[in-house]
């Protein structure tokens, strides 16, 4: 009874703890969802964009999209962060000057970008040479080669991939919390001060969270690549 | 014009391969040729004498260093000339087939026709479903290449050629990669193709085919046509070292 009142706002049992904190985790858990969903949107049609110009471009535009992916590859997404939260701010361009949240999905997306850029690239690329002689012997235009023969059979081979870079993005938005979002991490620290006894209890929640969000994304990566056929590539 | 002009004029080719660390390879040394309409013009010679690059460089897949490669009248190495188009009338069928993977037998048939040439869904599925008849596997037009043995699968590739009605077809070692049994099959589809009157130019290491079915042959060594005549005049009574060389080491 005198820890009751000790550890203060009447919650005591797990079940209370559970009942409090929910609120607050799921509404961490909805920024984390809005944060990961635009980014692997935006991130993917960015990465798609360079991947194919990285494949069909010349060699110019290749090597400047290669600096672009291995400049950002090469170098930690908090400090991505930092530029466009911190720096570009101070440079005082008026449409450089960015929130936390657009801050964070821009950041995000750039990143995301590099990784399926690099998937699309070795994707088409591991479609064989002959694909796309035989599709050009016939009379096929290069973009025609692309779209009918190419891209179908390379589609495919992303999917498994992906759906990994998805996943890490996903958990990878827990980052953005030090330029003060309240997504599902920072939700579950605030819970953790609130209960500090909790602890376990909370972070579990908070992992929880993160699987039954992440594991969907992976059954249904693996679902596509069923669906759609393992592709059989001629030797 | 009179029928008398060749469908094909090659004229004094060159091609170096040049990759970065290796010495270059010069694959075609001042190859001239021609073939009429009608024609079947077999290439022999040895692995790496250029054959395939002479056979590939017909239809612009292998972009050449110089000389002039004219089909129908069209020049190929002219930079306004609009090669896809050219490509249209030129068949090509491949070694390893080159099957579209990710299509049924009969849209690998009915997909550049109605992609390439604009044919209608229903006109290009007839030519389509009428081809695999003719190349005798008229029950797999709903089967995979993954599920058709290499002889059928490049039956489903000639097909594929024929149905953009190619002024001339060409056919690069397309038996090399098949099960010895299946051979036979494809190689009696093309003599028919050439007795009905194709325009063909077939590299091939089947000399039997070359001797029944070929019109003319050529013989080529080291990136040069060392010797050519009919069958007979080759295979019978060959003048060059070389030729007589080949031909006592593949026989």
């Amino acid at each position: 009874m005198l820890s009751a009142g000790w550890v203060g706002f009447g919650a005591d049992t797990m079940v209370d703890v559970i009942w409090i904190t929910m609120p607050f985790l799921l509404a961490g858990l909805w920024m984390t969802f809005k944060i990961s969903l635009v980014t692997i949107l935006c991130g993917s049609i960015l990465g798609f964009a360079v991947g194919m110009l990285r494949t069909v471009g010349g060699w110019l535009v290749s090597a400047t999209l290669g600096i672009y992916i291995h400049a950002l590859r090469g170098t930690p997404f908090l400090v991505h962060l930092y530029v466009i939260y911190f720096m570009l701010p101070a440079l005082k361009i008026p449409w450089l000057q960015f929130e936390a949240f657009p801050a964070a999905v821009i950041a995000l997306s750039l990143y995301t970008s590099t990784y399926v850029a690099e998937i699309v690239r070795a994707a088409i690329q591991a479609v064989p040479r002959g694909q796309s002689e035989a599709a050009r012997s016939v009379g096929m235009t290069a973009a025609q080669c692309m779209w009918h023969v190419v891209l179908p059979q390379a589609l495919k081979l992303m999917i498994p991939p992906m759906g990994g870079v998805y996943v890490i993005i996903i958990k990878g938005t827990s980052i953005v919390s030090v330029i003060g979002i309240s997504e599902l991490v920072r939700a579950g620290e605030h819970a953790t001060q609130r209960h500090p006894r909790e602890l376990m209890l909370i972070y579990g929640m908070t992992a929880l969270m993160y699987f039954a969000y992440c594991y969907p994304v992976l059954r249904i990566a693996r679902w596509a690549e069923t669906k759609f056929g393992s592709v059989r590539l001629p030797s | 014009m009179p029928s008398e002009t060749p469908i094909v004029v090659v004229n004094d080719i060159c091609k170096t391969f040049r990759i970065r660390g290796r010495p270059p390879v010069q694959a075609l040394r001042h190859v001239t040729n021609h073939v009429d309409k009608g024609e079947v013009l077999v290439v022999i010679g040895p692995s790496g004498s250029g054959k395939s690059t002479f056979l590939r460089a017909l239809n612009g897949l292998e972009p050449i260093d110089s000389g002039s490669i004219v089909i129908d009248g069209v020049d190929l190495t002219d930079p306004k000339t609009d090669l896809n188009r050219l490509r249209r009338g030129v068949g090509m069928v491949f070694q390893h087939f080159n099957l579209f993977e990710h299509k049924t037998a009969l849209e690998n048939i009915t997909m550049p026709q109605t992609v390439v040439l604009k044919r209608k869904g229903s006109e290009a599925y007839e030519i389509g479903h009428r081809l695999l008849d003719r190349v005798g596997i008229g029950d797999k037009a709903d089967n995979y290449p993954s599920e058709l043995s290499g002889g059928q699968q490049q039956r489903v590739a000639i097909a594929r050629s024929l149905a953009m009605t190619p002024k001339v077809m060409l056919f690069d070692e397309v038996t090399s990669a098949l099960d010895p049994e299946t051979v036979g099959g494809v190689l009696e589809l093309m003599k028919e193709l050439a007795t009905e009157g194709t325009t063909m130019v077939v590299v091939t290491h089947e000399m039997g085919f070359a001797r029944e079915a070929a019109d003319r042959v050529t013989f080529m060594d080291d990136g040069a046509i060392i010797e050519e005549g009919t069958p007979e005049a080759v295979f019978d009574n060959p003048q060059h070292e070389r030729t007589k060389l080949f031909l006592s080491q593949i026989i």
